[in-house]
């Protein structure tokens, strides 16, 4: 393949992470970084607290996560047991969801005098982050030959000492890997704290959304945003040269080892904890001022209007769908043509950029960005599904990398001799073995584009709400009716993601 | 350190893997257990080590039944026919991994793995990573560190299948001659009759 068809291939990849990503931050600090005094913005009211919050909290959720994570990581990877392949389900999905629909559902399973509370944000951390442990660790722990543990336990090793002895210093790269991942996440967290956040109680990104939308203190807001942005990227740029590629799922082909009964009350305790939330959220959808109804059911679908919410939850499910598979056409297309014939490594690494910026500073830099004819898409209906497109950029070409990568070198070098050029050979032996990696970017890019909502926050307009942005609405309100419609809307969000995301394991592994 | 094995069955998925197997092993003796494929040679050690329990029978060390006895808790060396070598720990660590788990001090953990490594001749492979190490040199590993936290009994899975023939029959005679040194109580499973022969004290056959 000729350097000119190389280039042409990944061309559309940059264009797509440069308009979305970095046009808009080189933008916004030659506007605004220049001109501030940034030590003055870090001295404003709120900003330290915020800062210091996100870090204490992320580094506490990172601890919480791994410590309550490793146990059901090893019991789903070293045994096999009937609703297994639930309990994985169960468990990995979660990562997935939009971060507002998690956080809808903790405030449905928790108690009202923990709403609001540090409890609550942890809780949801842990529970949204555990996929990244099992993800992370468990292929790793899979790998570990029984015979190793049998070596030690000859050796004179309880299961304590066979735990702290062998298991952990095995994983220990994997570990520290998550956990730096995890502690990015949790840092950065900006949906979650928005449902289940309050006063004193706002990370870094809350604090840019409150600078630059209800105090208009759009430098300062900036000045946040950049900052954070290179620690992010840093830390993003570490993580995915130790891990990333290893992110994988627990295979299906286990020993036949039978449950010993501490693994069987972790099974149960993960269970549980893993449904609660969700539980409570499809009850809570189902009551109306304590009693049984179906009013957040019907308003979702405009089957009953509401006087005065003034929500159209009909067109925010509509417009959802359409961004999706907006940035889906947008996403699948362009990452598969880059990672077929781009091989070159500055280029996956550079879609990885809107993958290490906070949705929310995203949102932001593109909002200050194109605001000025003749570049003022701010209005432009493509605006949002090009961003979700770029943050589900790094996935899709992960996923056909991953595929890509099976694919013997041999059967490529069979098709050439027998006459194929690069693009036939690619047409017909590549194409079709990547079919698993087509449906994996495809269900991904639907699953991030649904969720959305930090870059979405900025973006959208009053008619073109997507249904986070509603859910969000809908949980500021007062009342009953609100908090049930919000609850429907967070179960229907969960449902879709959810089975999006199941696809996704079922088909790439197959 | 006597082992005594005392009608021992053991059946997996409804197959019959041991019936009714008996096998006495005096203190400081070698005792080979010779059969084809499949009769049951590795049970039998896995058994002995408690990593599988027998559906009948009964094995006593020294005159106490360990039957019921957590692995980790009976005493029992086992060196794999793959080794099993622990790959994060160089070779040091890897020998002084049972004393770690006894909670040894230092000096006498030091003590040990130098003795046991001088007498496998790994001494200047202390610090070696396993992974570097070549098959002979491995399998020593593997027997210090099995050794190294005196067990009763040693317990050892086809030990030198899969090395060349000169490598095979140098390291059969070490064998023997670390085992007649450390004096300790043996079984070992092999198809050899031959390395039986140049090992062990007493040769057993496993139908």
């Amino acid at each position: 393949m000729s350097k000119f068809w190389t280039r042409l291939a990944s061309a559309p990849a940059l264009v797509v992470v440069a308009v979305s990503t970095a046009i808009p931050l080189v933008a916004i600090s030659v506007q605004h970084i220049a001109s501030v005094d940034i030590f003055a913005v870090w001295q404003r009211p709120g900003v330290a607290e915020a800062l210091f919050f996100s870090l204490w909290q992320g580094v506490l959720s990172t601890v919480l996560t791994l410590a309550f994570g490793l146990f059901p990581t090893w019991v789903l990877a070293r045994y096999q047991f009937t609703g297994r392949s639930i309990l994985v389900a169960l468990v990995t999905v979660p990562f997935v969801l939009p971060t507002i629909a998690v956080g809808a559902a903790f405030l449905a399973v928790l108690p009202t005098s923990l709403h609001r509370t540090i409890w609550a944000i942890l809780l949801a951390h842990i529970f949204f982050n555990i996929s990244v442990v099992v993800r992370t660790v468990g292929p790793l722990w899979r790998s570990v030959d029984q015979g190793l543990i049998e070596s030690a336990q000859t050796l004179g090793a309880s299961p304590a000492q066979v735990y702290r002895h062998l298991l952990l210093p095995i994983a220990r790269p994997a570990i520290i890997s998550a956990g730096s991942l995890i502690f990015v996440m949790c840092f950065t967290s900006y949906g979650i704290i928005r449902i289940l956040g309050g006063p004193g109680l706002a990370t870094l990104d809350i604090e840019i959304y409150r600078r630059a939308v209800q105090l208009g203190d759009i430098s300062g807001a900036t000045v946040l945003g950049i900052t954070q942005t290179l620690c992010i990227a840093g830390a993003f740029a570490w993580w995915s040269r130790s891990q990333g590629a290893q992110f994988s799922k627990i295979g299906d082909r286990n020993s036949a080892r039978a449950l010993s009964r501490s693994s069987r009350i972790i099974v149960f305790l993960t269970a549980t904890a893993f449904t609660a939330p969700l539980g409570a959220l499809i009850f809570s959808s189902l009551h109306t001022r304590d009693a049984w109804s179906l009013t957040g059911w019907k308003v979702v679908f405009g089957l009953q209007d509401i006087r005065g919410l003034d929500i159209d939850l009909p067109s925010s499910l509509a417009t959802s769908l359409l961004y999706a598979l907006a940035a889906t056409a947008i996403a699948v297309p362009v990452g598969m043509a880059a990672t077929a014939f781009a091989r070159r490594h500055w280029i996956h690494t550079a879609v990885l950029l809107p993958l290490s910026t906070s949705p929310v500073v995203l949102g932001l830099a593109i909002l200050i960005t194109y605001d000025r004819a003749p570049f003022d898409f701010r209005s432009s209906r493509l605006l949002i599904p090009l961003v979700h497109a770029a943050i589900a950029l790094p996935f899709v070409m992960r996923a056909t990398i991953a595929m890509g990568n099976v694919i013997p070198p041999d059967l490529r070098h069979a098709a050439e001799t027998l006459g194929a050029s690069p693009w036939r050979r690619w047409l017909n032996i590549d194409l079709p073995l990547l079919r698993p990696a087509v449906a994996t970017g495809v269900a991904f890019s639907l699953a991030m584009s649904l969720g959305e909502f930090g870059a979405t926050s900025f973006l959208t307009r009053r008619h073109s709400s997507t249904l986070p942005i509603s859910i969000a609405n809908l949980f500021s309100r007062a009342g009953d009716i609100p908090r049930s419609t919000g609850m429907a809307a967070a179960t229907l969000l969960i449902f879709v993601t959810g089975l999006l995301v199941i696809s996704i394991d079922r088909r790439s592994y197959s | 350190m006597s082992l005594s094995i005392r009608h021992l069955s053991f059946s997996y998925n409804e197959r019959e893997l041991l019936n009714n197997f008996s096998l006495e092993v005096a203190s400081g003796q070698t005792m080979a257990i010779v059969g084809p494929s499949g009769s049951g040679k590795s049970t039998l050690l896995r058994l002995t080590a408690g990593l599988l329990v027998a559906s009948q029978g009964e094995i006593l060390i020294n005159g106490i039944n360990v039957s019921t006895t957590p692995t980790h808790l009976r005493s029992v060396g086992l060196v794999f026919q793959d080794n099993q070598l622990f790959t994060h720990l160089n070779v040091f660590n890897n020998v002084a991994f049972g004393l770690k788990m006894a909670h040894q001090s230092r000096s006498v953990i030091a003590a040990r793995c130098e003795e046991l490594l001088d007498l496998v001749g790994l001494t200047e492979f202390s610090q070696q990573s396993v992974s570097t190490l070549s098959g002979g040199q491995a399998k020593r590993v593997a027997l210090a560190r099995a050794l190294a936290p005196k067990p009763q009994v040693l317990l050892l899975d086809e030990p030198l299948t899969g090395l060349d023939d000169e490598l095979h029959d140098r390291l059969a005679t070490d064998l023997r001659q670390i085992l007649q040194s450390s004096k300790t109580t043996a079984l070992l499973v092999t198809h050899d009759l031959a390395e039986a022969h140049t090992i062990a004290d007493a040769i057993t056959h496993i139908p």
